[in-house]
């Protein structure tokens, strides 16, 4: 065996295995199958649902089904419309002043709506209507209509709970009155619509005006054995800006009913959330106040009592004295301190036990209640419960008892 | 990457003649070994025939003393005149003083004359011709007596070099500005009277059959690994070319990977960083006619160390470097991250930004990938320009190039804003690299990784970078593993990575290099020494820290 | 190959570490809820302690024979025939390993990012990138390793980090979780993901100070093990235990839902793909490396190299062998079971035979 010979062959066993690689990887150069350019992209910022009334079946062709043979499927038609971001009409820097009218919601984002059996359906039916491709990633408003929220969530949460490119801190909220509304206002502080619902939201939470609620947020909350979900709820005002109602609460995946705005501030009072961002009006000796929380703090225990979950909410709050309708009260006036503090806390009971009642009656457990006693009394939990259905109707018969701490920190700049 | 061709040199067959040992001659002589028989007129016969019809070879007949006929053979333009005048043929033409001609003899009269007479401080005989023709090649002048067995052969060589001025391409602002020069010996000087130990050896040996020239080993007798060293020497030995006319040539032969992008051999103008090299253990190799050293082995995070590095203070030039190290990635990387995110996943963007940028590329007709590549190769073709331009025009076309030409790129919708910035902001931050030659692999490395960007997105950038820091991994440079100290660990090595941590911590040189004597700092010299309050009174003095 | 003993210690537990952490990091947090609800955490943590006990039977193991890797030494202990059979099925077992990993790693990809792209391709280019980089020696090996390491823990931790702010406490109760029946089977399955600590048996001989092989293993589970129970912590605390039974790959929705602070950078998922396909390179080159390895010393060969792509075919097709994403998960839990028999009771049995047998290499100089 020749040392020469080997050599050489095995100089040419190698030559041909680095041949044959880079062959194999210029294979690969034929194909760049993801590759979709930016500007062939339709963005969406944001996604409106509503269900459409049966006639709008002729609005839709067979995109996704057949109509005679197969059958349309038999779910309920929904109209779903989308706010796609024009390319480039959205500037980055101080923008075209006048001329083009830059800043006009109709130029800068593009709204169209189509109708479907479920929502992938009418987005299929929506990109046979589009030349680009549509792409949720910069996904950030959902709003569905109050009528389609008490009908059910089910689809609407999967879908997008599947869709890879849907991030979780997107937005959902209900809307009162048509969700397509939402999509095409146009208000006048921010270039972008969507950006408008979810800035309202964002800085909601950084005000103190809202509690975290993000979509992932909600399901996760909806998935828990001892929880309800919750979403906002807005509506569309007439300077096309939008206000946030209350809290649409729900069971599973149905709305069951909204609250009012304050109760935002008592959801988020039973929560500990910070910082405080509410005011409210305090009765004393005849006239008003108002404060505002500044700070809260909050505890929840429980024990089982009797065979049923006893639940003891201690709240206590941090308030500024606000406004003062006269001159009536003294804001140096320790006492006068005092009595607004004692008001503000029968007050605040009593809307913290309204509030309970109100979810009660609802069997919507948007605090989450139950899970304190699975985490808590796991064995209690396992014999008595151990399902969602039946802390669902258990939920109606715990006890609780709330006891509300208020302290007027602050009166402001003036003296008296 | 060992695919490849990760070869450490193989010696196949027996070395090669013609630089096997220091200073040997001519391989194939054309005169052959002939002795010089003290016949004038037949050696000057012979070097008329061997330098044929080259009419600048003078010869110089002159009788020594008035009494012996002789020679002076020379190339002019190739020695000091005057000395060769004063030095050397005015007292080869008058008698000593002191001594009277009868004392003379034609036998031994050269080696006489040298030792009595001469007054040129390089005199060595010769006896056959080969030694005369080289001599004379060299530039050194070639004293022949009729009746002398032997010739004499005085160093007269002395070629014009330009002066010693601050280096090009390695400008610092404090720190020496000595540059080397083109001639080995004053460069050698350069790294001698910086470096004042006993320990210094300079090792010579001759390489390329036709340049012969001369090429000088440095190293630290005691600090260096001999095994290092023995490695240099045998790499050095096995080069059997016709020329070496740089230190350039030299490396392409010594280093452990050709195919690599990267250089395993670092060289510099620069003397003190020769000798800073040198006192780590490094070894350094110097070429006639080249003013580049090159120090060897060399690993990765030389690359991006600069000299003021160590002369500043180290706080500031921590920061300082690692902006640099900011650059070196960014150099390699931007332009294949912009085109995934753009191409691939514009969802890690800001929205508003997002929509921005679809506006800016709407105008554009093709893929985001083509478009940086053609900006991109564009780009390397105007710095090849620029390099080539005169000085005047030069400084004039980088800036209309980079500016107006990108401008009007935009605007003939050629190219969108985002990618001009993009690919400005990289090709500055490859300026940044102090090495030129380690910026150029990180040059040619971004094209890849973009075109495997364009195919596969974020997912082909990271298989891209994986298979540059594997390769980085297995490469090594005269059997120190590349990534030193970074990997294999070594805590010493760290002080010096990304920070540069204070001199008196460094008390240790890097271990990868094996030195025979690791200590460099003495053994007391923690922090500068302390102010004392009562000052005046003198300090307490801090142990001497000059090994 | 010579064994040129040059792994210090520390790289020795970069190369366990990254080697364990690798494509299972994605879907661990579902297979711990699915077996035990809030009980996750514990779940992964016992499931470590397991893991540890078969690293230390194939270390101790590993100690008495410290010249040889466990494909020489088995044929001492149990003899030629039986030994070779043994070794035989864990090659065929490791190449299988390989090859699901790549198939995995390549359905997360085309599933969450390069959606169109073929998902052949993915998995042919993670596989040639394995092949490629398997060809170099064990020093080079351990290089690898030791450098990615870092890459791979501090962004992990540095998300884990960011997301526990949105973590609540009460997701994380009854620690043993409501429904404990099926923890027994969820410590199996997670122990099954530490598979890859079979790679000691070719680090051993190449060591430096094959004493320090304890020292190693048991750090290397610490950190491995220490960073999954500390994901699983995270993705339960912030999903909770329900939500994250809906989620295929929990971790990289944790990625998803976190943000760092300013908001500076949203969607970190895209970040997070990028350093885990570096942690899927080192596993996957490891049980490449491995493969070849052993395969070289059970036919007594001197060129390793050869086999890295003589190997590649047979993987690229096992690994495109399952249907749908389904059935591969089936596959990878069948391979998981095989998997704990062939890399915990095997080398516990030779060890106890080599107790009973009083059979051992050269011992250790102290």
């Amino acid at each position: 065996m020749s040392a020469r010979g080997d050599v050489a062959s095995k100089k040419n066993v190698r030559l041909a295995a680095r041949l044959s690689l880079l062959l194999l990887m210029s294979a690969l150069l034929s194909g760049c199958w993801d590759r979709t350019e930016i500007e062939d992209r339709a963005i969406v910022l944001g996604v409106s649902i509503d269900k459409a009334p049966p006639e709008a079946e002729k609005e839709e062709d067979p995109i996704t089904h057949y109509e005679a043979k197969l059958g349309p499927p038999t779910s309920d038609l929904i109209r779903v419309g989308v706010q796609i971001a024009l390319p480039g009409r959205i500037p980055l820097g101080p923008g075209e002043s006048g001329g083009s009218g830059g800043n006009d919601p109709q130029k800068t984002v593009w709204v169209i709506d189509v109708v479907g059996h479920s929502v992938n359906d009418a987005l299929m039916n929506l990109q046979q209507e589009l030349s680009a491709r549509l792409f949720f990633g910069h996904l950030r408003v959902i709003v569905v209509s109050e009528e389609m929220a008490r009908f059910g969530l089910d689809n609407v949460d999967d879908y997008f709970h599947r869709n890879p490119e849907v991030r979780r801190m997107a937005w959902m909220m209900v809307a009162k009155g048509e969700a397509l509304a939402l999509m095409k206002a146009a208000p006048k502080l921010e270039r972008v619509p969507s950006l408008y619902l979810m800035t309202t939201l964002d800085q909601g939470i950084r005000m103190g005006k809202f509690p975290q609620d993000y979509i992932g947020l909600f399901w996760s909350r909806k998935a828990k054995l001892g929880q309800e979900g919750f979403l906002p709820y807005v509506e569309l005002k007439k300077s096309q800006n939008v206000e946030t109602k209350g809290l649409a609460l729900f069971r599973d995946s149905r709305m069951v009913g909204s609250t009012s705005p304050l109760d935002i501030a008592v959801y988020m009072a039973l929560k500990g959330n910070n910082p405080g961002g509410y005011s409210a009006f305090v009765e004393v000796k005849g006239t008003e106040v108002m404060t505002h929380v500044t700070h809260r703090e909050e505890k929840t225990t429980f024990k089982i009592r009797d065979g049923k979950p006893f639940f003891t909410f201690k709240a206590s709050f941090e308030l500024n004295l606000e406004e003062k309708m006269n001159d009536v009260l003294s804001a140096q006036d320790p006492s006068m301190i005092r009595e607004i503090e004692e008001a503000q806390s029968k007050g605040a009971k009593k809307l913290i036990e309204a509030f309970l009642e109100k979810t009660q009656e609802l069997d919507s457990d948007v605090l989450g209640l139950g899970e304190y006693v699975r985490a808590k009394s796991p064995g209690y939990w396992n014999k008595n419960v151990r399902t969602k259905e039946r802390w669902q109707r258990m939920y109606k018969e715990i006890d609780y008892e709330v006891e509300v701490n208020m302290n007027i920190r602050r009166v402001g700049m003036k003296a008296q | 990457m060992p695919l490849f061709g990760q070869r450490t040199r193989h010696l196949k067959g027996k070395p090669r003649r013609g630089n096997r040992k220091p200073d040997t001659g001519i391989s194939d002589p054309p005169s052959g070994r002939k002795p010089i028989d003290g016949r004038l007129d037949a050696l000057i016969a012979e070097a008329t025939r061997v330098f044929g019809t080259d009419t600048t070879l003078t010869i110089r007949r002159f009788r020594i003393f008035g009494s012996f006929p002789a020679a002076m053979l020379y190339f002019p333009n190739m020695l000091d005149q005057t000395a060769l005048n004063e030095s050397i043929l005015k007292p080869a033409m008058t008698v000593p003083p002191g001594q009277s001609l009868s004392e003379w003899t034609s036998q031994g009269l050269l080696g006489k004359l040298a030792s009595e007479a001469l007054w040129h401080s390089e005199c060595r005989e010769i006896e056959d011709c080969d030694s005369m023709i080289q001599a004379l090649l060299q530039g050194d002048t070639v004293l022949a007596a009729e009746g002398s067995p032997a010739a004499l052969v005085v160093g007269t060589r002395k070629i014009d070099k330009r002066g010693i001025d601050q280096p090009g391409t390695e400008q610092v602002i404090r720190g020496p500005r000595e540059g080397f020069v083109e001639p080995i010996g004053p460069n050698i000087a350069l790294i001698r009277y910086r470096l004042q130990s006993a320990e210094l050896r300079t090792r010579q040996m001759t390489i390329g059959r036709r340049t012969l020239s001369k090429v000088v080993i440095c190293y630290m007798d005691g600090l260096t690994d001999p095994e290092l060293l023995a490695e240099v020497d045998r790499r050095l030995s096995a080069i059997d070319i016709d020329a070496v006319l740089d230190s350039g040539y030299l490396e392409q032969f010594i280093e452990d990977n050709q195919w690599s992008p990267f250089p395993q051999v670092q060289y510099t103008e620069r003397p003190d960083k020769v000798v800073a090299n040198l006192l780590e253990g490094r070894i350094a190799i110097l070429v006639d006619g080249s003013p580049l050293a090159l120090i060897v082995p060399t690993v990765f995070n030389q690359f991006y160390q600069a000299v003021e590095d160590y002369t500043e203070r180290f706080m500031q030039m921590s920061a300082i470097r690692m902006a640099r190290l900011v650059a070196l990635v960014f150099s390699l990387v931007f332009p294949s991250i912009y085109v995934s995110i753009i191409s691939f996943n514009p969802e890690l963007i800001p929205t508003e930004f997002a929509v921005a940028v679809a506006g800016g590329r709407a105008g554009v007709p093709w893929p985001a990938v083509v478009e940086v590549l053609i900006i991109e190769i564009s780009m390397e073709v105007l710095r090849e320009a620029t390099i080539r331009l005169p000085q005047q025009v030069g400084g004039a076309l980088s800036i209309v190039g980079v500016l107006v030409i990108g401008q009007a790129a935009v605007a003939a919708g050629f190219a969108s804003p985002i990618t001009v910035v993009i690919i400005a902001l990289t090709t500055i931050g490859s300026f940044a690299t102090p090495a030129y030659n380690a910026a150029l692999a990180l040059r040619l490395l971004r094209f890849p990784l973009i075109i495997i960007a364009g195919i596969f997105g974020l997912y082909g950038v990271m298989i891209g970078l994986i298979l540059i820091a594997n390769h980085l991994l297995s490469l090594k440079s005269f059997g120190v593993p590349y990534l030193s100290p970074l990997v294999p660990v070594s805590f010493e090595g760290m002080k010096d990575l990304l920070i540069r941590g204070p001199l008196w911590w460094m008390k240790r040189r890097p271990e990868f290099l094996k030195p025979r004597d690791a200590d460099r700092v003495g053994p007391n010299m923690t922090e500068p020494p302390e102010t004392n309050e009562d000052a005046g009174r003198g300090s307490s003095t801090p142990s001497n820290s000059k090994e | 190959m010579k064994a040129t003993r040059d792994i210090t210690a520390t790289q020795a537990a970069a190369v366990v570490v990254s080697t364990i952490i690798g494509v299972g990091v994605l879907p661990l947090p579902l297979f711990t809820v699915q077996a035990a609800d809030t009980g996750a955490p514990l779940v992964t943590l016992l499931a470590s302690v397991l893991a540890l006990v078969g690293l230390l039977f194939v270390t101790l193991l590993g100690m008495r024979f410290p010249d040889h890797s466990i494909i020489q030494y088995s044929e001492q202990i149990i003899g030629k025939w039986p030994a070779r059979t043994i070794n035989a099925c864990v090659i065929v077992f490791f190449a299988l390993l390989t090859s699901l990993t790549a198939r995995e790693f390549g359905e997360v990809v085309v599933t969450s990012v390069l959606k169109q792209t073929p998902v052949e391709v993915t998995v042919i280019v993670m596989l040639m990138l394995a092949a490629i980089s398997a060809r170099n020696n064990i020093t080079t090996f351990s290089y690898i390793h030791l450098f990615y390491v870092p890459l791979l823990l501090v962004p992990v931790l540095m998300i884990i980090t960011l997301s526990l702010k949105n973590a609540e406490p009460l997701n994380l109760q009854p620690i043993w979780g409501n429904q404990p029946s099926g923890m027994l089977q969820g410590i199996l399955t997670v122990a099954a993901l530490f598979q890859g600590s079979f790679v000691m048996t070719i680090m051993i001989p190449a060591m430096r100070r094959p004493a320090k092989a304890l020292a190693v293993s048991f750090y290397s589970i610490l950190i491995a093990g220490g960073l999954y129970v500390v994901i699983v912590i995270a993705v339960v605390g912030v999903f909770g235990a329900q939500e994250t039974k809906k989620l295929l790959w929990p971790t990289l929705e944790l990625a998803k839902a976190t943000s760092l602070p300013a908001n500076v950078l949203e969607r970190l998922d895209g970040a997070f793909l990028a350093v885990w396909v570096t942690a899927v390179f080192t596993t996957l080159l490891t049980s490449y490396f491995l493969t070849s390895v052993s395969l070289k010393q059970m036919l007594r060969l001197e060129e390793p190299r050869i086999f890295t792509f003589f190997l590649l075919p047979f993987v690229f097709v096992l690994a495109m062998m399952p249907a749908n994403i389904a059935k591969m998960y089936e596959a990878v839990a069948r391979a998981g079971q095989i998997g704990l028999g062939l890399t915990m009771v095997y080398p516990g049995l030779l060890l106890l035979i080599s107790l009973l047998r009083r059979k051992r290499g050269k011992p250790i100089e102290r």
